[in-house]
């Protein structure tokens, strides 16, 4: 079967948000089993790389993939900040101090970003990858677009198995699992949340990256007044996406970020009807895993209990 | 989930040995009530000397003071985040626009049907309230408004298009609200008249049902109250209050884009209402007030001047999560713990209370003069 062209064109941009939602959501995941976060300032503290990438590249003069990194950097270590010195100090059991604190980190980040932004409405970015077009079939997509999923599903293939068998990820999960029993086996908790904190946004920094700076194509990109709210468009798709595994389950966090990504991109060829409300058809299949509650299937009966406290 | 505000109380206690009795408390509170009477009347006189300029901005700080009340009784009250107050105030703006500008109906009549409108959006929060506690429900309502930027303030006939309903200031017969200064009074004597009934509201059975509901609900429930009926009223009275708030906000403003009703805006607006209702006491009716106070000054003064707009709401920022770490109760409580101090000891707490207040004054004036430059 021979797909159409724009039905390839729209996967591509499908699959470069998918990156995003599943990097976010894995981001998500980590910070809110080890440490009972739900982060809504996940979109701001990627918002710190993203912005220091654009102060680095273009005031500093740095070469774009030098300042990539370093920027992905930048916003671990600011997740890592926020953990030591905010989100440490409330007990996890306090889920509404601990919601409106994201809050507040959110609306600082946000704030400080159009700061550092200088209050223009959009800002131009330059590439920092290559940016070509690719032919596939009879459709040409960007290469971006094929790094940005590339990229994501490497980050996911090396992640899991070093969260699951590597020494510093079964610490995070015996955090995550028992952090009575974890802390009496010797592990320092504060350390391994900061860890998680530090992971967690550098993906969210390395999510932003891949998918803002190519916004024009070949041209760059442009951070507008959308990016700079602090939920920005794509916290709640990454929201949904870490809910297919119930906020607790890093595969199906993967997953879901594509699946929304490509579901919502492909609604664009839907009837105008339907691809028009595309934040409905995604409100709905939130809600229905929200009402799911899907987190039960994936943790132990304990762990549940911790997050539930 | 614990109390939002458990450690104001602990902190208020240590502060001064708990009452012996009811009747050894009461006159205390009586003199607070009316030190509180005197300093709002004293606020309110205060904007007539800016003239017209500052009658519009009391009446915003009137009006967005509603809007944080239904804040107060959602999140300070039952314990639930809702991070979508701003579409309810969208549904009692626009069905205040329909019934006005398109069925001709008088003002006075379209606030009752604005504050109806929000219910059925209430119920379906109320719904999913039920089976979601904490972060769910917060990520649930952040979908809902969201969903609803796209549907309902897409609809043309419901929104007045992209420009919004027009719609003149209320008339009552012959007296007119479409001055400045009348507008003023009607806007502030609704906005108190609403503080009283949700302070009243805390006391009364409803209200203590829901603060037992927010503090522990499995225990509340085997006191026997009955936990869904507490939260889907908080959220039916909160909704109903931000549907009167969004039909004054109408008439304020006059016409409402409907922009700011879809994402992201309505995100950004519903964050800022929840993060100036925390500044200013979320579980206090006197300090949703503070906290529309706080939020529409800058707002409305700094209107253009974005960086000392943006100084601020990072400092606000910055404050949120002090309160929120040290002293949940917002403004409210410092200014409680702080007044209990000075009974005290007058002589150590009343330098300190000035030196306190007075480096907030000066953090204020450094960002104006830097911000201005």
């Amino acid at each position: 079967m021979v797909l159409a062209a724009p039905v390839i064109e729209v996967a591509s941009f499908g699959l470069a948000r998918g990156a995003v939602y599943a990097l976010l959501a894995l981001g998500l995941v980590l910070i809110y089993r080890t440490t009972g976060v739900t982060n809504f300032a996940h979109w701001g503290l990627g918002l710190f790389g993203l912005v220091a990438y654009f102060l680095l590249t273009s005031k500093a003069g740095m070469s774009p993939v030098l300042a990539a990194i370093l920027s992905v950097l930048l916003a671990g270590a600011s997740g890592a900040a926020s953990y030591q010195a905010v989100f440490r100090h409330v007990k996890r059991t306090n889920q509404v101090v601990l919601i409106l604190i994201a809050l507040g980190v959110a609306q600082f980040a946000a704030v400080v970003a159009q700061m550092l932004l200088g209050f223009e409405a959009t800002t131009l970015v330059e590439p920092w990858l290559p940016v070509s077009r690719v032919n596939v079939g009879n459709a040409a997509v960007f290469s971006t677009q094929i790094v940005a999923a590339g990229a994501a599903i490497a980050i996911a293939m090396m992640f899991l198995p070093w969260f699951r068998y590597s020494r510093t990820g079964r610490a995070l999960r015996a955090v995550a699992q028992n952090r009575e029993a974890a802390s009496l086996a010797g592990i320092d908790e504060h350390r391994y949340s900061t860890i998680a904190w530090a992971i967690g946004s550098a993906l969210a920094g390395l999510a932003l990256l891949l998918i803002i700076p190519f916004t024009a194509g070949d041209r760059g990109g442009v951070i507008t007044a959308v990016e700079t709210t602090p939920f920005g468009n794509f916290l709640i798709p990454a929201f949904g996406a870490a809910l297919v595994g119930g906020l607790v389950n890093l595969p199906l966090a993967v997953v879901g970020g594509f699946v929304f990504g490509i579901a919502q991109e492909m609604m664009i060829l839907a009837p105008s009807w339907w691809s028009t409300r595309r934040s409905v058809v995604a409100a709905i299949l939130i809600v229905i895993l929200l009402l799911a509650h899907t987190e039960r299937f994936f943790v132990v009966r304990a762990e549940q209990e911790a997050l539930e406290a | 989930m614990k109390s939002l505000v458990a450690p104001a109380e602990t902190a208020v206690a240590e502060a001064a040995p708990p009452p012996k009795s009811l009747s050894m408390r009461m006159p205390r509170l009586k003199r607070a009530q009316v030190l509180a009477g005197v300093a709002f009347l004293a606020l309110g006189f205060l904007p007539l000397a800016f003239g017209s300029f500052g009658l519009y901005i009391a009446a915003y700080v009137a009006v967005w003071a509603m809007l944080e009340l239904s804040i107060v009784v959602v999140t300070g009250y039952a314990g639930m985040i809702s991070l979508m107050p701003f579409t309810f105030v969208g549904i009692g703006a626009c069905t205040t626009g329909v019934a006005v500008a398109v069925w001709g109906w008088p003002f006075w009549l379209a606030v009752p049907l604005a504050a109806l409108a929000t219910v059925p959006v209430s119920v379906m929060v109320g719904a999913a309230s039920v089976r979601l506690k904490g972060l769910y429900l917060a990520i649930a309502t952040l979908t809902f408004g969201n969903a609803l930027g796209e549907t309902l303030f897409k609809w043309d006939d419901f929104t007045g298009g992209q420009a919004g309903h027009v719609m003149e200031r209320p008339k009552l017969g012959a007296l007119s609200f479409s001055g400045d200064f009348a507008f003023y009074v009607l806007s502030i004597a609704t906005a108190l008249l609403m503080v009283w009934a949700v302070h009243g509201l805390k006391n009364s059975r409803a209200g203590r049902a829901m603060l037992a509901v927010r503090d522990n609900e499995r225990e509340a429930q085997a006191l026997g109250i009955n936990a869904t009926k507490a939260k889907l009223t908080a959220l039916v009275v909160g909704g109903m209050i931000a549907g009167v708030g969004g039909a004054f906000y109408l008439a304020l403003l006059e016409t409402v884009a409907r922009s700011g009703f879809q994402s992201p805006y309505v995100e950004l607006t519903s964050l800022l209402l929840v993060v100036w209702a925390v500044i200013g006491g979320i579980d206090s009716a006197f300090g949703a007030f503070l906290g529309a106070i706080a939020l529409i000054t800058q707002t409305v003064v700094f209107q253009g001047a974005e960086r000392v707009f943006a100084y601020v709401g990072v400092y606000a920022a910055f404050v949120l999560i002090i309160f929120l770490l040290l002293r949940p109760g917002g403004i409210v409580q410092v200014v409680k713990i702080q007044a209990e101090r000075i009974r005290e000891n007058p002589s150590r707490a009343i330098p300190a209370s000035i030196i306190g207040f007075g480096i907030q004054v000066a953090i204020i004036v450094v960002i104006l003069v830097y911000g201005a430059e």
